[in-house]
Formats: C-alpha cells, sequence, structure tokens
C-alpha cells in the first residue's frame, strides 16, 4: 500500500499534465470557454430563483440567489466529476492498453481538473455574496477544508465508479440516472431545515433528516459550504459548522476513499485485459 | 544484477463467451439462471516460462503465431499481470506494442508526444529539449499540430517509433515495428536501434524476421505454444527453430500427399473400398446388424488434432540435465516424422548433463492426440541402468514392431533423478510423429494386439457343450 502511494506521488507530473489537457480541451484555450463554464449553474440558480420565489412564494428564503449557489457550483463540481471520472478508463484504453502507469492516475486527474474549475467559478460565487451583502466572516477560513473533504469524499467515489465501469460498461448510463435522483435527495435549491425530523411511512418511522446525514455525505458537504458562505435561512450570519458534526463527515469521506482505492487496486491489474 | 527476471511465469486467459458485459446483460443473465451456461474456457498463452536479461542486452524473441510473444511483451510492459510467477523490470520502459504508442486520435502530434512521455514519467522540460528531435525523426516537422487521427499509418507509426525511442527509456520493447514504413525509414529505425544498443539501452525485440534478429539479437527466447523451448545464443535458437519449422512443413507436406493419394484412388475404386471396409467390420455378434465401424475420417480429422494437446504442452526441471533434441527412426535408421505400423521406430533422445549426474532415469510416455494415456515407461522400470552421465549423450528407445496404429501421437520425454526427488529436465507433449498403417495391415483402433485366430468346427472345447 504505502508502495503503490509512493509510485503514485511520482506520478504527479502526470496527473498535472492530464489535468492541464482536461482543462485545455475544455476551454479551448479561450476566455469564452471558460464563461461558457460558468452558464449552466447560473442558469440553474436563475430557473430556481424564478420557480421558488416568483411561482411558488411561500418558501421564504432571504438571498435566494446566493442561498442557491452556494450550494450549486459543489454540486456542480461533484456531478461533473463523477459522470467523468465513471468513463474515465474505459475513454483511455488506447493508453492502458500500451503503457503502464497507475490507472487510479486517470479518476483522480479528472476530479482535479473539475476541482480547478470549480476553483475558478468561486469569484462568481464570492460578487454574488458582496451584491446581496451577506457577510463575510472567520467561518470562510473553513473553506479549503470543507472542499478537501469534498475531495477526498468524490475520488473514492469516482474510483469505484471507474472500476465498476470497465466490467459493466452501462455503469455511465446507470450513473447519470443515479446522479439526478441525488441531486434532489441532497438539499441543493432546499433547506435542510426543512426536512421533517420524523416520517411516517408504511406504519414505520423514519428519521428523514438523521437518515440523509447519514446516508448522504453529499448532504453533509453541501450543508457544511452553506453554513460558512450564506449563514442560515433565518438570517443568521455565516458559522463554523458543528465539529462534532464535520468530523464524522470528514471520517466517512476517509473511509470512502480508502474503500475506494482498495476496490480501484483489487481490479485494476485486469483492466489491461477487460477494455 | 539483470535488469529484466522473468521467473516461472504463467498466464492463462479465461474465456468466457457469456459473462455479461453491462448490468442489463447481469440481470438478464440471474432472471435465467439455468444449466445452458457456457463453461468458462481457459488458454495458457504461456506457461512457466523463466528467463533473465542483463543490462545492455538485447534479447530476441522468435515463434510461431500463437506462440505467447506478444503477451509475454505485454507481461513485461506490465499492462497484464501474470497469473502465476514475478516479473520484474527496473527503469523506465518504453514499448511500442501492435505498431503504437497509446496516442490519442483527437490530440495533436505535440500533445500526444508530452502525454506519451509525462505517461512514461518524463519531465516536462526534458520533452521540451528532445521535442525537435523527435519531430525531425518522424520527418513531419508540417503535420505535428494536426490530431493524429489524420495522420497516415505510416506517420503514425513513425512518430510512435520516433517518440518511444526518445523518451530515454532503460528498456526498450519492440514489437514487429520495423515490419512497416518504407526502405528508407527501417533503414534509419535500424540504426536508431543500433544506436540505442551502444549507448547501453536493454532491448526486447520481437519479430518474425529472422534476419534481424540474427543482426540486433546476442540472445534469443524460441517460444512455442507458450512454453519455452529455446534460451540461449541467437544462433544456435535460430537454427534450430528453422530446423523444426522445416520438420513440422515435411510432416504437413506428407500428410497431404497422403491425403491426396488416398483420395484419388477413392475416386478410382469407390465400390472396392466400401466393400473392404465392411468385411473388416464383420466380427459383431450374428442376430445384430453390423454397424459400420468407427473409421477414422482419412484426412478431416487430422487436419487439426494437434492444437488439442498443444495448449498443454509443458516443459520445467531444474535442467543440470538436458534433453537438447529428440528424433525418431524409421526402418533403415532414417529420421521420419511418419513411422509405420509394424515396422521398427527408434526414438533418439540427446542430452546435455551440465554436471555430473548419477544413475539417471529417462522416461518417456505417449499420448493420442486427443490425450490418451497410451503407455509411459522408464529406464528404471525397464531395469536398464544408466551409469554416470556427464556431458553430452544419446539414448535410444528402440521398438521392434511399432504397436500403434494409423493416428497422430504425442510424446512426452522426461529425465530426472533415481530417486524420482528430482526432475531435471520434462518435456510434456512436446513431440509429435504420426502413424501410417503398413501396406498389408489394414486394422482398426489405436493400438495393434498381436494375436491370432483358431477355428475348431463342429464341438465346443470346454465340457459344456457336451451336454446334449
Amino acid at each position: 500500500m504505502i508502495a503503490k502511494l509512493r509510485e503514485l506521488f511520482g506520478y504527479r507530473e502526470l496527473i498535472e499534465s492530464l489535468v492541464l489537457r482536461d482543462l485545455k480541451v475544455r476551454y479551448k484555450n479561450s476566455v469564452l470557454g471558460f464563461l461558457w463554464s460558468l452558464v449552466n449553474p447560473l442558469l440553474l440558480m436563475t430557473v430556481f430563483t424564478v420557480v421558488f420565489t416568483v411561482m411558488l412564494p411561500n418558501m421564504t428564503i432571504p438571498k435566494f440567489p446566493v442561498f442557491v449557489l452556494c450550494a450549486l457550483l459543489p454540486w456542480n463540481f461533484f456531478s461533473t466529476s463523477i459522470v467523468g471520472a465513471v468513463n474515465s478508463i474505459v475513454q483511455n484504453g488506447h493508453l492502458i492498453k500500451k503503457v503502464y502507469f497507475p490507472r487510479e492516475v486517470l479518476p483522480i486527474a479528472l476530479v482535479f481538473s473539475n476541482f480547478v474549475n470549480f476553483l475558478l467559478a468561486m469569484p462568481i460565487l464570492f460578487a454574488f455574496l458582496i451584491i446581496f451583502r451577506v457577510p463575510f466572516t472567520l467561518a470562510l477560513l473553513y473553506l479549503p477544508l470543507i472542499m478537501a473533504v469534498q475531495v477526498i469524499f468524490t475520488i473514492g467515489v469516482a474510483l469505484v465508479l471507474a472500476t465498476l465501469n470497465v466490467f459493466y460498461r452501462d455503469t455511465a448510463v446507470i450513473m447519470e440516472v443515479l446522479l439526478q435522483a441525488w441531486f434532489f435527495l441532497t438539499p441543493v435549491f432546499y433547506p435542510f431545515e426543512l426536512l421533517p425530523e420524523w416520517r411516517t411511512l408504511w406504519g414505520m418511522a423514519l428519521p428523514v433528516r438523521r437518515l440523509t446525514y447519514i446516508l448522504n455525505p453529499m448532504a453533509s458537504i453541501i450543508a457544511s459550504y452553506r453554513s460558512v458562505l450564506y449563514g442560515y435561512i433565518n438570517g443568521s450570519p455565516p458559522e463554523p459548522p458543528a465539529w462534532d458534526f464535520f468530523s464524522r463527515t470528514l471520517v466517512t469521506s476517509v473511509l470512502v476513499l480508502l474503500v475506494g482505492y482498495w476496490v480501484f487496486n483489487r481490479f485494476s491489474r485486469r483492466f489491461g485485459e477487460e477494455i | 544484477m539483470a535488469i529484466i527476471t522473468v521467473a516461472n511465469v504463467s498466464k492463462c486467459f479465461h474465456l468466457r463467451p457469456d459473462r455479461p458485459r453491462s448490468f442489463q446483460e447481469l440481470l438478464v443473465s440471474t432472471l435465467k439462471r439455468g444449466p445452458r451456461r457456457v463453461p468458462e474456457q481457459e488458454f495458457w498463452a504461456l506457461r512457466d516460462v523463466s528467463f533473465t536479461v542483463q543490462p545492455g542486452e538485447t534479447l530476441g524473441v522468435i515463434g510461431a503465431n500463437g506462440s505467447g510473444k506478444s503477451t509475454c511483451l505485454k507481461l513485461l510492459t506490465r499492462i497484464i499481470e501474470p497469473t502465476a510467477g514475478t516479473v520484474k523490470v527496473s527503469g523506465r520502459v518504453s514499448a511500442l506494442l501492435e505498431l503504437g504508442a497509446g496516442f490519442h486520435p483527437e490530440l495533436t502530434g505535440r500533445e500526444n508526444t508530452f502525454l506519451y512521455s509525462a505517461v512514461l514519467g518524463l519531465r516536462r522540460q526534458e520533452m521540451a529539449r528532445r521535442f525537435e528531435d523527435v519531430v525531425a525523426f518522424a520527418e513531419l516537422e508540417r503535420f505535428i499540430d494536426i490530431p493524429v487521427k489524420f495522420y497516415s499509418s505510416g506517420m503514425y507509426v513513425r512518430l510512435a517509433f520516433a517518440v518511444a525511442t526518445n523518451v530515454n527509456p532503460d528498456v526498450l520493447l519492440v514489437d514487429e515495428v520495423l515490419a512497416v514504413g518504407d526502405q528508407s525509414f527501417q533503414t534509419k529505425c535500424f540504426e536508431r536501434i543500433q544506436e540505442l544498443q551502444s549507448r547501453g539501452v536493454t532491448i526486447v525485440f520481437v519479430s518474425h524476421s529472422l534476419d534481424v534478429v540474427r543482426t540486433l539479437c546476442g540472445h534469443t527466447l524460441w517460444l512455442e505454444n507458450g512454453v519455452l523451448r529455446e534460451d540461449g545464443a541467437t544462433e544456435s535458437v535460430v537454427a534450430r527453430y528453422l530446423e523444426s519449422v522445416r520438420r513440422k512443413e515435411e510432416l504437413a507436406a506428407q500428410l497431404k500427399r497422403e491425403a491426396q493419394a488416398k483420395e484419388s484412388a477413392k475416386v478410382e475404386a469407390p465400390e472396392r473400398a466400401s466393400d473392404e471396409r465392411a468385411i473388416q467390420a464383420a466380427p459383431s455378434p450374428a442376430g445384430r446388424p453390423a454397424s459400420p465401424p468407427s473409421v477414422p475420417e482419412a484426412t478431416g480429422q487430422r487436419e487439426e488434432p494437434s492444437s488439442l494437446l498443444a495448449s498443454r504442452r509443458r516443459r520445467w526441471g531444474s535442467r543440470e540435465v538436458e534433453i537438447v533434441d529428440v528424433r525418431f527412426l524409421g526402418r533403415d535408421n532414417q529420421e521420419q516424422l511418419i513411422l509405420r505400423t509394424g515396422e521398427p521406430m527408434t526414438i533418439v533422445i540427446r542430452y546435455v548433463a551440465h554436471q555430473g549426474v548419477e544413475k539417471p532415469v529417462f522416461g518417456v510416455a505417449f499420448h493420442r492426440h486427443d490425450g490418451l494415456h497410451i503407455h509411459g515407461t522408464n529406464t528404471t522400470l525397464a531395469k536398464f541402468e544408466i551409469p554416470l552421465i556427464e556431458g553430452c549423450g544419446e539414448v535410444r528407445y528402440c521398438v521392434d514392431t511399432l504397436p500403434l496404429l494409423e493416428g497422430t501421437y504425442h510424446l512426452s520425454v522426461a529425465v530426472h533423478n533415481v530417486a524420482e526427488t528430482q526432475m531435471y529436465d520434462y518435456q510434456d507433449l512436446m513431440y509429435e510423429f504420426g502413424v501410417r498403417l503398413g501396406p498389408d495391415s489394414q486394422r482398426y483402433g489405436t493400438v495393434y494386439i498381436p494375436a491370432r485366430w483358431e477355428h475348431t468346427p463342429g464341438a465346443w472345447s470346454n465340457g459344456e457343450g457336451a451336454a446334449s
């Protein structure tokens, strides 16, 4: 395991050039290309704002565009990473079949290039924060930490799914549907606080709020982003996430990464034959 | 210290034609779970292969198609992993497998060059320094910024070769790359390989071109059906390989001639042939209709019988004593690949004992083409004692009248110590010979059992018959 990690470290320059290649292809070396990548979150933000403040005005959330955007950007980072990483091994079959290198480089590089993209979009979010006069607090110092947790979690999931897609080629298709469901099950365009504590379904009492936190690490991660960037829907200013809550999220993400790395290493030796 | 160490490597591919390739197929196949599943097939591309390559050496790998050469190279690049055994290669490995270096069709020649060198762990600045050389060598100055999908196959190979040899490799693996490209490019590649040799780069070279192997490689492996047949100085390995190819061709030609002769004989007298058959089949109990005998189809069956056992060929042992050659002698002690039933056959086993070995035991075993073990014996069982051997020598297994009937047979030879604790050399099913019936011996089956017929009319020889 240690030797494997050392080898991976030796290939950091490869990860770097793969990230660069990816960004280059995406932006085609132009500013317009970069702006284009912002259209999706901004459009979605506008749609959600129109739907929930004009068409369904019951949900009274102050500064709704910021409320949505500070969850939408991390979610987009996650979902584009997953969609890309699932295909990363199969799409690079030409390399896998001809050269040896640690195969995990491919999904990892993909997650990082999406992460760079996410960082490049952050100024827009800050512009909105200023426009809507959301106070900047010391809680912002937690932002890099939350991003790190999200990267860890995303790489973990990406490693498992990339492996699965090599053996079952419709993983990518299934994942696109599942991601859509995942999006709706994650409090992105609605506040976490609106989830009921308990709900009875078919005679079974379900702790909806707790279950969401336990089963969906993305819910915890999004809630953390929102807590340090936006604050709460009752208008209270941003503050650091509760440390016990946040450390649970961190531990979960690290576990997901370890499991993902183990699964990937277990099966990556067969990639050369399966592709 | 060897730069490449391959120890007891075997590679098995599992061929499962019905393995589900998607969740959809998985679901369908679990729903109709039944006995109809196609059983998993195993294909051993390599069996127990061991060799080492010293730094700066150039190793040639020869063998027929399907002998495991490419699998061997892929194992060296770590693209696939061995089923058993270990492969160790130190340093940076650059490979040209099946005429490609792993280029992405959408990226330009320039981008692919940098990507490939990064994949091999070369620093960006280092590639930038060599970039001019690569482009000049590949003669692609005008096309380097065009996506490689628009390249002609010649341009593609030129760039692949230029990049693979320019990434400063410690080990270069080359699979048949010199077969393409025009004459001037081939010459250039050849010179580049010689330049790398002089710089001390270790090269493993797979080729069907024996001339190139002779020129470039000091040491050569001969693979046959996944087994390492020979490992030694290029000249002698190539010579033996050619000898074996010649023998095989002879065998095939002889079989063809006979089949043709038989065919024309059949056309001439079809009636007679079937009559004879009926008579030969007569020994069926009276009252039941004489069932047609299961005469082996003269040609059809024998076209490819060896492939069945060929995949089971193996060679192992500690090699203190090595069996270097096996020949079949027929009548008049002439070397023959097709022997005749009823005539004498001698199997000559030539060995080299690299050290003194006392009382070695030599053994032989015969298998029919479908794997049936017909006969096996050794010198101990025959109470034939060989005293100390050292250096080269010859053991003969002499059969006065060959009892095998028409068919293709495989021979295994082995030599081990008297206590059977140490196997020196075991060549399982590695030799093949054919048997044809003698001119007047029409029989069916696998072996001839020497016997005679008797007849007493009018009475039964034991007492029971006399009761009436």
